[in-house]
C-alpha cells in the first residue's frame, strides 16, 4: 500500500517545485536565450541526479534500519509541518498565496535589465541552474528520506518525482507561460499532511511504536491530521476578539 | 553552507514545530520506559503532540 502512496506524495512535492522552478526557466528563456535557460536547467538536473545517486544507496547501506526510520521520520516531520504550517497561513489569509505570474513578471524585469554576452549568457544560465537546483534539491531530500527505508521505496519515490518533472515540464513547453492555474496551495497542504504522517508514522516505528494494525494506521494519521489542519485554518480565520472590540 | 540555513531550509522559520517534534521523540522514548505495556496509545500521544505542534506553528509570530 505505500509504494503507490509514496509516489504519489513524491509526485505532488515534485510538481510543486517543478512548477516553481519553471516559472524561472521560462522567464530567462524568454528574455535571455534558450540556450542557457535549457542548458542552465541541464547540468542542474545532472547535479541533482549524481546527488541522489551518490547519497540514496549508501544511507541504506550503512546506516543502522531503526536508526535511519528515526532520523529519516523526524526530518519527513520537519519538513511536512514547514510545508503544513505555510499552506494553513496562505489558507487563513496571514500569508499572501504563492503568485507565479507575479515571479515571472519579475524576474523578466529583472533580467531584461542587464545585457546579453553572446551565446554563452551567463547570467541567464546561472539563474536558471540556480532555480532548478534550489527546488529540485527540496525534492530530492524528499525522495531520498522516502527512498532510503529501502530499494522499493526508492524507486517509487524516484518514479514519483520523474513523472511530475515529465508533466510540469511538457506543460511548461507546451504553454510557454507559468502554470497559475496549478492549485500550489493545495497541493503545498496535501503534500504537507503527507510528509506529516509518513514522518509520525516511521519516526514512530523507529522509537518502538506497535503502530495500531501496522499500516494501515497511516490512513487514520492523514485523517486526524486533515482534521487538526482544517480546524487551525478554520479558527486563523476568525478575527481575534480584540480586533473585533476595535471595529 | 551555514548551519542555520541547511536548518531553516529543512524546518522552515517555525520554533514551535521543531520543538514539538522533540517533545514528541522524548514522550514516546519516556512512556516507553516507564509503562513498555502502553501499545498503540503511545502512538496517539505522539499524533497528538506532533497535531500540538502544527496548531502552535501557525499561531507563531516569525
Amino acid at each position: 500500500m505505500n509504494g503507490w502512496l509514496l509516489a504519489s506524495t513524491s509526485f505532488l512535492a515534485s510538481a510543486v517545485e517543478a512548477v516553481e522552478a519553471l516559472t524561472i526557466v521560462l522567464a530567462v528563456g524568454m528574455t535571455r536565450s534558450w540556450r542557457s535557460a535549457l542548458s542552465g536547467t541541464a547540468w542542474a538536473l545532472v547535479t541533482l541526479a549524481a546527488i541522489v545517486t551518490i547519497f540514496g544507496p549508501a544511507i541504506v547501506r550503512y546506516v543502522p534500519f531503526a536508526a535511519l526510520e528515526i532520523v529519516i521520520g523526524s526530518l519527513l516531520l520537519l519538513f511536512g509541518m514547514a510545508w503544513l504550517r505555510k499552506a494553513i497561513l496562505r489558507y487563513s489569509g496571514r500569508k499572501a498565496l504563492h503568485d507565479e505570474e507575479a515571479i515571472y513578471a519579475r524576474e523578466v524585469r529583472a533580467l531584461r535589465g542587464a545585457p546579453v554576452t553572446g551565446a554563452s549568457d551567463r547570467l541567464g544560465f546561472v539563474t536558471a541552474y540556480n532555480a532548478v537546483l534550489l527546488e529540485g534539491l527540496e525534492v530530492a531530500v524528499i525522495v531520498l528520506t522516502f527512498g532510503a527505508s529501502s530499494a522499493a521505496a526508492l524507486r517509487f519515490a524516484g518514479l514519483g518525482a520523474a513523472l511530475a518533472v515529465l508533466v510540469v515540464g511538457g506543460a511548461g513547453v507546451a504553454l510557454r507561460r507559468p502554470l497559475r492555474r496549478v492549485p500550489e496551495n493545495l497541493l503545498k497542504f496535501i503534500v504537507g499532511i503527507m510528509l506529516t504522517s509518513f514522518g509520525t508514522f516511521w519516526s514512530g516505528e523507529g522509537l518502538g511504536i506497535a503502530w495500531w494494525h501496522g499500516d494501515w494506521s497511516l490512513p487514520l494519521i492523514v485523517a486526524a491530521y486533515v482534521v487538526v489542519a482544517g480546524a487551525t485554518i478554520a479558527a486563523a480565520r476568525r478575527p481575534s476578539a480584540a480586533m473585533r472590540t476595535a471595529a | 553552507m551555514k548551519l542555520g540555513a541547511i536548518w531553516s531550509f529543512i524546518a522552515g522559520d517555525s520554533r514551535r514545530a521543531p520543538l514539538a517534534v522533540a517533545v514528541a521523540v522524548a514522550a514516546v522514548v519516556a512512556v516507553r520506559h516507564v509503562a513498555p505495556g502502553a501499545g498503540a496509545w503511545t502512538g496517539v500521544l505522539f499524533v497528538a503532540i506532533v497535531a500540538a505542534g502544527v496548531v502552535a506553528g501557525a499561531f507563531e509570530k516569525t
